[in-house]
């Protein structure tokens, strides 16, 4: 892999990680999906099991400032990810996501999480452990307590490349 | 899985119904129209034209092919005439039916007769040719003839296209005959007989079956056939204006 | 686990005890309009294309075929896999359905996605004999939409299949109006200089092969579902909404290269097998392939759906739009496509560079142990897609400089067969005579050729060498062709595989399905040249095996 590249996909995933902090501590504009939980705060368990390429369920219902503990199963055969957030945050998150699989970070079933350790200078790497999301191989499980502070167009969605727009996404319904 | 399950479905079901269809000998054989060769067929007038002479003689000429047959034979009926419109009569009038094969993978080998009717003595001549494309887009049909008299000669036609643009087509042409022997009864001398350089300006009006065509052809004859001809008060050269119409069809 | 056994159970019964569609179909005479002109062809149920035949995975289909035409004809279910007397081939399936005739085809419906069926008789599918085929899968598909629209393309002539035939052998250059000209010469001249231009014409010459031999047919108009250009078939959708596409080329001797300016497509299905989901800006959709893609209009305008041919000398025109009436622009179509020596380099004789690169490139640079090596700018340009040979001239690049689909990005979702080592290779040179208009395989036409046989069970290694410069769609009848892209068990599934000039395409096949087959090049003038082949399976399960291996599937469920 050469140096421009990598140092492009670094910068590129800097100015998105931005994006993303911008988005979540912007509560009360109606643009944030929330932001970390704890667990002890959980009021429910939601199971979401990732098959090729869907989600069980694809909708799910919260309150508004309710904390949610999400189980994640990965049960298909590819990588999946599920992740909260905007349907813009998704869509820039996708740019991230096409990088890893062009850098071999993401291989079908696989994931290369060497290759996802390693520092990209800039103190940048391609770790994906924002908080919002898990990214899974065919048979991991994951957990993400999350808080949904306010009402918005909130989806979780899986954003390795093609997945999103095929259908991989399920919606928040606020009560 | 699902597939999976249906298939084995489909071949419980299929075993049922068409028990020992497996069999290789119960399958048809294929007697369709495919498995026999592709006969073909076409009609070309690659000139069929007025043309008129530096000396005021007006011309009817066409030059024919008619082809039925496959990649491996085909029957070509070639017709050719020159007709005196002042005249009333057919100053050339030649007719080939040859059988052809390929022999290569650009050319083909031809052999059948000849027979020429014109105003004068007829001949009937035995023909051997090859006929195919050349390097750099020409297109060559090259013949030697026997005739029933005995005396033989040959026959060379080229042809080169220049695309001014995909309708608008330029094409030169030359027909120059060789008689290795005399043949004075019909005015042929030994040597190189005649030569016919024709240039034709054509636009391709429906697809390539109807392209009018205006143009220039020069014909000479040489040495003892031009002594003939001149002996017997003809020309030996002449200009010719001409316009007509390639057809394919 | 019970009730799995139960469904098992029920999904065995299911097809045998005539849980059965019937379907009608009748083969007519009609009017095929195409705005440009009006001709008369053939269809089914009064036009051309005939209907969309909706089925179900699972269920038993009945289709009564009544032929009205004064002639033979014949159904081929395009991609289905189904017993070989169904298949619909005269002369290799069965003898076909003589005028005035019903003939009932009976078969399971063991697969779902996007097909298509058309005449094997003739030139009647040129002419118009084809209809699109939908079926709905038993299980949930991996990818979701809130409508679907067949969006099936052809390219219709005003010339009848056989007078194209006819012309084609007189006059092989009948229908190319993009030979190189006088100006052209000038063009080049000037901007790669007198002599070189010179040269390059003399090479060209010299081997009598022309560079502008991209589209044997030229001068029909494109058409999508039965609508030409002027008269823009349009689909609607409401903004936001996912749309599926099924796309089915259909043409006699068409490729269309697919896009829809202002939004990207997914593919999710190509020859109805679901692949895992490309996005991409644009595609190349080979003859008799289909391709379904996703698209998500989020704004309340039109958009074009325009396929505009390979060689650039014909489009076909739609519109998606929130409502009718509506249009978008239409774009022009790009330059006209020239061959290159590169795509020369697979005839016998030749030595214009590396023989070798179309075979590298679908064995090892697509592998994934590789892909972190791999150059990724000139992947996302689209300029090195290793299907076509390198430096070809008919190579495709995305109009919008994205990403244009290549074979290398097909991987299965799903495998639908366990990968084992291929028994035995079976090499097929594309070979033919452009002068003489004749199209053969390992130089022999059909007329003079042997049946392919293959046994019973075993898993064949294809190996396609184009060594002509055009491309052929290769179509086996029957069984799947798993084609080769490098990705081990992820191979797609195919049921007819494009092999560009000047490279070698690998594809294997389980054979799994007993009986005789048809096996051809999809251009029709091509098939009817002499690029086609008999195949005979050997041997086969006899009903006792079969039966054991259905109990086994059950009792390992259970």
């Amino acid at each position: 892999m050469n140096l421009s590249k990598l140092l492009i996909l670094a910068s590129a995933m800097s100015v998105s990680a931005t994006a993303f902090a911008a988005g979540a501590h912007s509560d009360g504009h109606g643009m944030g999906s929330g932001e970390p939980g704890k667990a002890s705060e959980a009021s429910r368990t939601i199971t979401v099991e990732m098959y090729d390429n869907y989600y069980e369920p694809e909708t799910i219902e919260v309150k508004a400032g309710e904390t949610v503990r999400f189980v994640v199963e990965n049960k298909g055969n590819l990588v999946h990810e599920f992740n909260i957030g905007t349907p813009s945050m998704h869509e820039a998150h996708q740019e991230e996501m096409m990088m890893m699989v062009e850098h071999g970070v993401i291989q079908g079933g696989k994931l290369n999480r060497d290759m996802m350790e390693m520092d990209m200078g800039n103190g940048h790497s391609m770790k994906h452990d924002d908080p919002n999301s898990v990214l899974l191989e065919p048979g991991e499980s994951q957990e993400i307590v999350w808080t949904f502070t306010g009402k918005g167009n909130i989806e979780f969605a899986c954003n390795v490349p093609g997945h999103y727009q095929a259908g991989m996404y399920g919606e928040v319904n606020f009560k | 899985m699902s597939r999976i399950r249906s298939f084995v479905a489909f071949s419980l079901l299929g075993s049922t119904l068409l028990p020992g269809a497996v069999a290789a000998q119960e399958m048809i054989a294929d007697t369709s129209a495919r498995k026999q060769a592709l006969t073909s067929w076409g009609v070309q007038f690659e000139e069929l034209e007025y043309r008129y002479s530096d000396d005021d003689e007006e011309l009817g000429v066409w030059s024919a092919d008619f082809f039925y047959g496959t990649d491996e034979f085909k029957v070509r009926w070639l017709s050719k005439g020159e007709y005196a419109i002042e005249e009333q009569a057919y100053e050339g009038l030649e007719n080939q039916l040859v059988g052809q094969v390929p022999i290569s993978k650009f050319f083909d080998a031809k052999a059948g007769v000849r027979f020429d009717t014109p105003e004068g003595p007829d001949r009937t001549y035995a023909v051997l040719g090859v006929a195919g494309l050349a390097p750099q887009w020409f297109e060559i049909d090259a013949n030697l003839y026997l005739s029933d008299e005995g005396e033989t000669s040959a026959e060379l036609d080229a042809e080169y296209e220049l695309l001014l643009t995909n309708y608008w087509i330029l094409s030169a042409t030359l027909d120059a005959t060789v008689a290795f022997s005399e043949d004075r009864e019909i005015g042929v001398g030994k040597g190189l007989v005649s030569t016919e350089t024709g240039l034709r300006l054509s636009y391709d009006l429906v697809d390539r079956a109807f392209s009018p065509y205006v143009g220039v052809v020069h014909e000479r004859k040489y040495g003892d056939t031009a002594d003939f001809a001149e002996a017997e008060g003809g020309g030996t050269e002449d200009w010719f204006a001409v316009i007509g119409a390639r057809i394919a069809f | 686990m019970k009730t799995r056994l139960v469904t098992a159970l029920l999904c065995l019964l299911m097809p045998a005890l005539a849980l059965a569609g019937e379907y009608d179909l009748t083969v007519d005479r009609v009017k095929i309009d195409t705005g440009d002109f009006v001709k008369e062809g053939i269809g089914y149920n009064g036009k051309s294309p005939g209907p969309v035949m909706r089925f179900k995975e699972g269920e038993n289909v009945r289709i009564n075929v009544t032929n009205n035409l004064d002639e033979m004809t014949s159904i081929h279910w395009h991609g289905l896999i189904l017993p070989f007397e169904q298949d619909g081939v005269p002369g290799i399936s069965y003898p076909g359905i003589k005028p005035g005739e019903t003939f009932t085809y009976e078969f399971p419906i063991v697969q779902a996605g996007t097909y298509w069926f058309h005449s094997h008789s003739g030139f009647q599918e040129p002419d118009g004999a084809f209809g699109a085929i939908v079926i709905e899968p038993e299980g949930r598909e991996p990818f979701r939409y809130d409508r679907e629209y067949v969006v099936q393309l052809t390219d219709k002539h005003p010339h009848s299949g056989d007078r194209i035939m006819r012309n084609l052998k007189m006059m092989p250059d009948y229908y190319n109006r993009q030979q190189q000209t006088v100006g052209e010469f000038f063009s080049e001249a000037s901007q790669n200089g007198l002599m070189d231009t010179i040269r390059d014409r003399m090479a060209w010459g010299d081997m009598r092969m022309m560079k502008a031999d991209v589209e044997d047919v030229q001068g029909f108009t494109g058409m999508i579902n039965g609508m030409g250009p002027e008269q823009n078939w349009t689909g609607l959708f409401e903004p936001g909404e996912r749309i599926r596409l099924r796309f089915i080329n259909s043409s006699a001797m068409t490729y269309f290269d697919v896009r829809i300016p202002g939004m990207e497509m997914t593919v999710v299905q190509a020859d109805g097998n679901n692949v895992r989901p490309v996005n991409v800006d644009e595609f190349r959709i080979g003859v008799a392939e289909t391709y379904d893609v996703i698209v998500r209009p989020k704004d309340a305008q039109a958009y074009t759906i325009f396929a505009e041919s390979m060689g650039r000398s014909g489009y076909a025109r739609a519109t998606l739009a929130p409502e009718e009436g509506m249009a978008a622009p239409v774009p022009q179509m790009r330059d006209a496509a020239r061959l290159t020596m590169a795509d020369m380099s697979g005839m016998p004789g030749m030595d214009h560079g590396d023989m070798d690169h179309g075979d590298m490139a679908a064995q090892g640079d697509m592998d994934h142990s590789n892909m972190s090596e791999m150059d990724h700018s000139a992947m996302m340009a689209g300029t090195s897609d290793p299907f076509y040979a390198k430096g070809s001239g008919i190579a495709p690049t995305a109009a919008n400089g994205g990403k244009f689909l290549s074979y290398a990005d097909l991987k299965a979702q799903k495998p639908l067969y366990e990968e084992r080592e291929p028994t035995r290779e079976i090499e097929l040179r594309l070979t033919g005579n452009m002068e003489r208009y004749t199209w053969s395989i390992n130089g022999v036409k059909y007329e003079d050729a042997d049946p392919i046989r293959l046994k019973y069970g075993e898993r064949v290694r294809f190996k396609f060498v184009n060594e002509t410069m055009m491309t052929h769609p290769m179509h086996l009848h029957g069984m799947w062709s798993i084609l080769d892209v490098g990705a081990g068990e992820w191979n797609p599934i195919k049921h007819t595989v494009s092999v560009q000039p000047g490279t070698t395409v690998y594809m294997e096949t389980e054979v799994d399905a007993p009986g005789q087959w048809a096996f051809h090049c999809h251009l029709s003038y091509h098939a009817a040249a002499g690029m086609f082949r008999k195949v005979i399976v050997e041997g086969g399960p006899d009903s006792t095996q079969a039966k054991t291996e259905a109990t086994t599937e059950v009792g390992g469920d259970a």
